[in-house]
């Protein structure tokens, strides 16, 4: 879709494809039956929305709930609060007929090719099984072809089709599960780490193919990774996720080239940099310690631990987002285009 | 002298397929304080090449040819009498004068033997100390490399702590015996962004202080362009280049070290990513010519039947290519 008409949407002149309100995913972890009461926050209200034909690049590091967001989008997890607005509905409330047409509409592209693909079924039988269940063309034979077709989409051959998953690689099996979820013709699909377990020289064929993908079909995706210079060639817009709070949201390049949120700020500084004058040359912003845990985490600013601005106020209360002219981060003390 | 040295080293793995040949006849030597980087995908034979050189080949592995020297001692079970005279040497070098930092922390670590008991037990196999001096030196590498209150978390057990924690342990336990040379096996692949910063930086710290060697086996160009002198492009069980980092970074000969270079998004270059297209050699059946030929963009018949030449083009750097005698052909023709 052209950049116009995305602007259009964030202008809110049109329904975002979806919408995410002040989302909570929470899971109890109290052990015992007298013990505390333990919640792990993972994700913990959060709010974004994705235009059609858009890619909204979701980063963190592990354990932030980039994942579980991504999961409880596509219900594998349900919301413990706020809502999930897809094409205007919401997604808790759907009657039998639309939650089938949701879950045909809404697909996801796992992590790891390995454990994603089923390894007693023959690629056609994986390609296939998803059109068989939604009722997707009338014979077998159509369905064949259609499975032969998406191979050809996807970058394999034809007669792949009769091939069991042992037989491919990393990067071709990222392929098939990437036809598999074409088959069902989605509108918006989570690719959840999908390049993570890759090669780089394979990475960059998988996310070209789904770039090549998303302006062919007008797909929108939520791609959620730990590697932000991928994000930041694949996305429009990127969300930054820190300990179940999104904590920076803005176009990519803006993101990207000036972030705002102090967090933002050293997970950019700590990526490596291909080219040894600039890597060996460059300050960068130290953190300290890791990801706290997010079992009952602490009132206040969730990165004041590790932050190197923080100060008294930060342990008062939660910052909430501010808006720097499209760019948003949730910090007290950020200014914008620094 | 260099401090290690490897020969013509080759690598079979036996499997019921067939034989694999993972290392196929590559030398490249490791000088005295040198950081090393090899790189190359999964399968490229760069971790199987530091097994070897470890001793530590999987059962169904062995040293088919070549040899390694440590310190100019020869390492290869070759150049011993028996198994046991090898296995005997290599318990006193392991550890003590080479050791390995492993990519899985989790794996790596006893799960059901505490912290500190994991550290003492190197040192105690190469030094010979009391157990409260043992200890000591426990806490002192804790502290070294940055885990908080190490008298506390001696007493500890793996699954107490976090992945970036566990693999500063491992590290901790690499660096008892101040050995001369660290190998690190993709240390920072299983660790998120800014813990891998921080991982590198002590790497780097630890190496400047001890002044050791370190050679880093990684698939991530970036890590090695931080912490790396030189550099060993590996591809199909081959070193298909080398050379010093400023050499592979801005004046790559081979197409392979090109295509790697062009795949990796540069923060700081806006460029689309140019992927290398197909898939790595199957090894089974190692191809005759370049290992590179299927997906070389500029291939060549003689690629195909023909394993490349060797170019030098200055002390430390050089490339296995074709195209490079197509090149110097033409230009003689023309002269």
């Amino acid at each position: 879709m052209a950049d116009a008409e995305i602007r259009k949407e964030a202008a809110g002149e049109k329904a975002p494809l979806l919408q995410v309100d002040h989302l909570k995913t929470h899971f109890d972890v109290t052990k015992g039956l007298f013990s505390p009461k333990q919640i792990v926050k993972a994700v913990d209200d959060v709010s974004f929305y994705v235009g059609e034909g858009e890619t909204y690049g979701l980063v963190g590091e592990s354990g932030c709930g980039k994942s579980t967001l991504g999961r409880t989008l596509v219900k594998i997890y349900p919301a413990t609060g706020g809502k999930i607005l897809y094409k205007g509905q919401d997604i808790a409330r759907l009657g039998k007929e639309e939650e089938k047409h949701f879950r045909k509409e809404v697909q996801m592209i796992f992590q790891d090719p390995y454990a994603s693909l089923n390894p007693r079924m023959t690629v056609g039988e994986i390609i296939k099984e998803p059109m068989e269940i939604h009722g997707i063309l009338d014979s077998s034979k159509d369905r064949e072809d259609r499975a032969a077709e998406l191979l050809k989409t996807v970058g394999l051959k034809p007669d792949h089709i009769r091939r069991y998953p042992h037989e491919f690689s990393g990067g071709q099996r990222q392929r098939i599960s990437i036809a598999r979820t074409l088959a069902l013709n989605p509108r918006f699909i989570i690719c959840d780490e999908p390049i993570s377990a890759l090669d780089v020289s394979i990475q960059a064929q998988i996310i070209n193919l789904l770039k090549e993908i998303q302006n062919e079909l007008g797909i929108s995706y939520l791609f959620v990774a730990h590697d932000l210079s991928m994000v930041n060639y694949i996305s429009h817009r990127i969300g930054v996720m820190y300990l179940g709070h999104l904590v920076e949201e803005g176009p990519a390049d803006q993101v990207y080239e000036h972030p705002i949120h102090p967090y933002t700020k050293a997970l950019l500084s700590a990526i490596p940099i291909p080219d040894p004058d600039v890597a060996k040359s460059r300050s960068r912003i130290k953190l300290e310690g890791e990801l706290p845990t997010p079992i009952n985490p602490p009132a206040g600013c969730p990165f004041k631990g590790r932050c190197p601005m923080a100060t008294e106020e930060c342990g008062k209360s939660r910052p909430e987002m501010r808006d720097f002219g499209g760019h948003k981060a949730a910090c007290f003390y950020a200014e914008a285009g620094k | 002298m260099a401090l290690l040295d490897v020969k013509n080293l080759c690598v079979d793995f036996h499997t019921d397929q067939g034989t694999v040949h993972a290392v196929r006849d590559i030398s490249f030597s490791v000088g005295e304080s040198e950081a090393v980087g090899i790189v190359g995908e999964s399968g490229s034979g760069k971790s199987v090449t530091m097994y070897s050189v470890m001793g530590l080949l999987a059962g169904n592995g062995s040293i088919t040819g070549g040899s390694v020297s440590l310190n100019g001692q020869e390492i290869t079970e070759s150049a011993f009498p028996d198994h046991k005279a090898y296995e005997a040497a290599m318990d006193q070098i392991r550890g003590n004068q080479m050791a390995m930092i492993f990519q899985d922390p989790m794996t790596f670590l006893n799960p059901v033997v505490k912290i500190g008991k994991q550290i003492t037990e190197v040192i105690k196999n190469h030094q010979k100390v009391t157990d409260a001096e043992a200890r000591a030196r426990a806490i002192e590498l804790m502290g070294q490399v940055g885990i908080p209150s190490p008298e506390k978390r001696l007493n500890q057990y793996p699954h107490e702590f976090s992945g970036g924690m566990r693999q500063r342990i491992i590290i901790a336990i690499a660096l008892a015996n101040n050995p001369k040379l660290i190998i690190a096996d993709e240390p920072t692949t299983a660790l998120d962004v800014t813990i891998q910063a921080q991982v590198l930086d002590l790497i780097r710290d630890m190496k400047e202080k001890m002044n050791s060697s370190v050679i880093m086996i990684t698939h991530d160009l970036g890590v090695v362009a931080s912490l790396c002198d030189r550099i060993l492009i590996m591809y199909g069980g081959k070193i298909v280049e080398s050379g010093s980092d400023r050499e592979i970074f801005y004046d790559p000969k081979h197409p392979y070290t090109r295509g790697l270079l062009q795949c990796v998004h540069n923060p700081e270059k806006k460029e689309k990513l140019k992927p290398i297209a197909g898939s790595p050699p199957d090894l089974l059946k190692p191809p005759a010519g370049c290992p590179f030929v299927d997906r070389c963009p500029e291939a060549m018949k003689v690629c195909k039947l023909y394993m490349p030449e060797v170019t030098t083009y200055s002390a430390t750097h050089q490339c296995a290519c074709w195209l490079e005698e197509a090149n110097r052909r033409k230009g003689e023709n023309h002269g």
